[in-house]
Order: C-alpha cells, then sequence, then structure tokens
C-alpha cells in the first residue's frame, strides 16, 4: 500500500465512521422524520464542491499570471471531484425534496444557482476535453473557471429577488440541537478530508498524463543581457 | 493609438463585409421569425394567454438568436486566419474584442428590430418604449459574454457545440433579470424598476470581467 493508498483508505474509512454518526448518533428530526439525516451529507457535499471551485478559481488566476502548470493541474482537479461533489448535492437534495417539499424540483435561488454551478463545471471539463491539450486548454480553462465562480453567487442573487423557498442557513444562525451540530461537523469534516484527497489523487493522474503528452513547463528564455558600453 | 478608435475601426470594419455579403441579418430576421411560428404552434397562443407566453418566447428567440449570432463572430477570422494579423499589429487585443463585440451587438439589435414588431404583430403584445429599453440593457451584457466565448471557442473542435454550453450559463442573469423586465412591462406583476437596475448592474459587471479578460482570450 502506497501513501495515497492509505490516505484514500484513511478518508473512506472516516466517511464510513461519519455515516455511523449520522445514523447512530444524531436524534430523529421531530418534524422530518428520519429524512433529515439527508441534510448533513448535503450539506457538507455542497460545501466541499464550493471549496474545490475555489481552487479552480485561484488554479485559473495563478495560471493566468505566471503559466504555472501546477496551478492549472489543481485546477482541473478541482473541477472533476467539484463536479462529482455537486452532483451528491443535488441528488441528496432532491431526495429530500421529494418527501418535505412534495417534488423533487423547483425553481428556487440555491436550486437555481446549484445547477448552474453543475452546468458551468460540467462545461468547464468539455472544454478541457476538447481544446487542444497544453497552454491553449489551460487558458481557456482559466478564463471559464474565474467566470464560473464570479456567475454563481449572481444567479444566486438575482433568482433570491425573484423568489425563494429554500430553507434558509440554520447552522450560522444557532438553531442546530447539540448532538445535530457535532454531527454535522463530524460529516463535513469527513467531507472535506475525502474531498481533499480526491484531489490530491486527480492532481496526481493529471500529472502523470501530462507526462504522457509530453507537456512541461515553459522554459524560461534567459536572454543575454546588452553588454555595458565602455565609456 | 487611440483604443476607442481602434474598436469602431474593427467595428466598422465587420459591419461593413456583413452590409457587403448581407448573410447574418436575413438569416437571423428569418431565424426569429421561424421561432415565432414554433412558438405560436408548440403553446396554442391565444389573446388571452398572449401576455404570459410571449415574454418567454421573447427570450427563446433572442438567446437562441445571439448564440448563432456570436457564433459567427469568428468565423470570418479563422476562415481567412485574419485574427493573427490583427493581433500582431500594435492595437490592443481589448479594442480588438470591443469592436467584434460593437459589431455583433448592432447585428444582434438588428434582429431584434425584426423580433420585437413581430410579436406585437403576430401575439398582440404592447411595444413599448420600456420592453425595447430591457431587452437593448440586456443585449450588451449578453455581447460582452457571447462574443468573448466566441473567441474562446473559435480555436477549439467542436465549436458550435460548446459555445452554448459556456455561454447560456453565463447568461441566465440576463434572462431573469430581462424576464422580470419585459413580463412587468408587458402588464405582469413584478417590478420594472428593480429589473432594469439589476441588468444594469450585470452589464457594468460582465463589461468590465470580459474586457479584463479579453487580454486572455484574443493574445495567444
Amino acid at each position: 500500500m502506497n501513501r495515497a493508498e492509505r490516505w484514500a483508505a484513511a478518508a473512506v474509512a472516516l466517511m464510513l465512521v461519519a455515516g455511523a454518526v449520522i445514523f447512530l448518533y444524531a436524534p430523529t428530526d421531530a418534524l422530518q422524520g428520519p429524512v433529515q439525516r439527508i441534510f448533513y451529507l448535503h450539506v457538507s457535499a455542497a460545501i466541499a464542491a464550493y471549496g474545490c471551485f475555489a481552487v479552480v478559481l485561484l488554479g485559473g488566476i495563478v495560471y493566468l499570471r505566471n503559466e504555472s502548470l501546477v496551478a492549472d493541474r489543481c485546477a482541473r482537479a478541482g473541477a472533476l471531484v467539484g463536479v462529482v461533489l455537486t452532483t451528491v448535492t443535488l441528488v441528496m437534495g432532491m431526495l429530500w425534496a421529494k418527501p418535505i417539499w412534495g417534488t423533487f424540483w423547483t425553481w428556487d435561488a440555491r436550486l437555481t444557482s446549484t445547477l448552474v454551478l453543475w452546468i458551468i463545471y460540467a462545461g468547464y471539463l468539455l472544454v478541457r476535453r476538447l481544446a487542444e491539450p497544453g497552454r491553449q486548454a489551460a487558458r481557456i480553462g482559466a478564463v471559464v473557471g474565474i467566470f464560473g465562480f464570479v456567475d454563481v453567487p449572481v444567479v444566486h442573487f438575482s433568482v433570491t429577488w425573484w423568489r425563494t423557498q429554500h430553507p434558509g442557513p440554520i447552522i450560522v444562525n444557532d438553531a442546530l440541537p447539540a448532538q445535530m451540530l457535532a454531527t454535522f461537523l463530524l460529516t463535513m469534516a469527513c467531507t472535506l478530508i475525502l474531498a481533499a484527497v480526491m484531489v490530491w489523487m486527480r492532481y496526481r493522474i493529471e500529472t502523470l498524463m501530462d507526462e504522457k503528452q509530453h507537456i512541461a513547463e515553459p522554459v524560461k528564455v534567459v536572454t543575454a543581457r546588452e553588454p555595458e558600453p565602455v565609456p | 493609438m487611440n483604443p476607442f478608435r481602434v474598436a469602431l475601426a474593427v467595428a466598422r470594419k465587420d459591419l461593413r463585409s456583413e452590409w457587403r455579403t448581407r448573410e447574418m441579418v436575413p438569416a437571423l430576421a428569418q431565424f426569429v421569425v421561424l421561432a415565432l411560428l414554433i412558438g405560436n404552434f408548440g403553446f396554442q397562443i391565444d389573446s388571452r394567454n398572449a401576455l404570459t407566453i410571449a415574454p418567454g418566447i421573447l427570450w427563446m428567440a433572442l438567446v437562441f438568436a445571439g448564440l448563432v449570432a456570436f457564433g459567427r463572430t469568428f468565423a470570418a477570422e479563422r476562415e481567412q486566419a485574419s485574427l493573427d494579423a490583427m493581433l500582431m499589429t500594435p492595437a490592443s487585443p481589448v479594442a480588438i474584442f470591443a469592436g467584434k463585440a460593437l459589431a455583433a451587438s448592432v447585428l444582434l439589435v438588428a434582429c431584434e428590430a425584426v423580433l420585437l414588431p413581430a410579436l406585437t404583430l403576430f401575439f398582440g403584445t404592447p411595444l413599448s418604449g420600456e420592453v425595447v429599453a430591457a431587452v437593448l440593457l440586456a443585449t450588451v451584457g449578453m455581447a460582452a459574454l457571447g462574443v468573448m466565448f466566441a473567441a474562446i471557442v473559435a480555436r477549439v473542435r467542436a465549436r458550435e457545440l460548446l459555445l452554448p454550453l459556456l455561454t447560456l450559463p453565463l447568461w441566465i442573469p440576463f434572462i431573469v433579470a430581462g424576464g422580470q423586465a419585459v413580463q412587468s412591462a408587458m402588464g405582469l406583476p413584478g417590478s420594472y424598476q428593480e429589473a432594469i437596475g439589476l441588468l444594469i448592474d450585470f452589464d457594468i459587471l460582465f463589461v468590465v470581467l470580459t474586457s479584463l479578460a479579453a487580454r486572455f482570450v484574443l493574445d495567444e
């Protein structure tokens, strides 16, 4: 077992612990019943996805500044893991919404902006696949990643201004009982670790793929300085 | 080199070549009229439900006409490989980008000049200055984003596939606010002032952002 496999195993084990805590330790919600347990993983996955997209944003900015391949690989890895986590968020949210709201989907601000988030970064992954690998793909990806990150709060704001029915942020409002809060924090920590491990493994895969395609760090061109004119 | 004059020169060149070929505007005009036709048969529109459905058809037609128009922005440059020549001149890429965006939005405005009266003619919706203002304001931001992504996908395989995929999600804010503005201008509930304010905010935000990004998109 190498280092990466050990980390992966640890992350999966942590998620299993979180699952056990969600089902065995956390109390059942008085109004929503067992369905409420979806909340722990749903919100954690959403936060982890935002973290991944922040990596894409930062990677894009750093790449545009100094063409660092490391930043670009981080962005690629973050986008892929972020899309997976957003899928988890959407699917779990829909499973929760069916019994509670009576419908899988509604055009609420958070739902709309999360769907747009998913579409933008799924588009990012497609662009990366279709563009010529190397500088071109990296540049295009950086711009798409930055615009995607800006667009999400804008979409969210514009739809909120229109109509919203998603439950408000209950964690920061101190409305959660202690046991639920503890469960949520544990699940979130485990999910963030899992996301970080996945991004790291994907980063290694991207590095290997770059090596296979002979994409190397740009060679720094050192120009000889003009000789000082002798007075 | 004065960037404003460069932008105007680029826009003038694009519009002149459009004027000589007369390809885009007639095609777009036919396209939007066809979209209204499809809307009519898809929805069974009559005088009672026209007001609730017409704004939706308006934005559908406009968005897809926009995709067609912006997708063609760099077609001539690609076919003749003239973009590289333009970029080799001392003109700044931002000015070239602004010129392309200006020309593309003029084409879209020409298409709106067909779409809005046709909407009134076929569906009997009011054609007021408020509706025109909302559509024109949305055009500014949509053109900035559309031309930027057109420049991005110009060098990529399967660009026809990618352009809508990248552009549509970023247009959503304009469609939310513009849709609301047109709806309230046509007499449905909602605040027109707020929607227009939001459109102006989005215009400023995305025009600034795309101008900042233009350097990285065009400079190759």
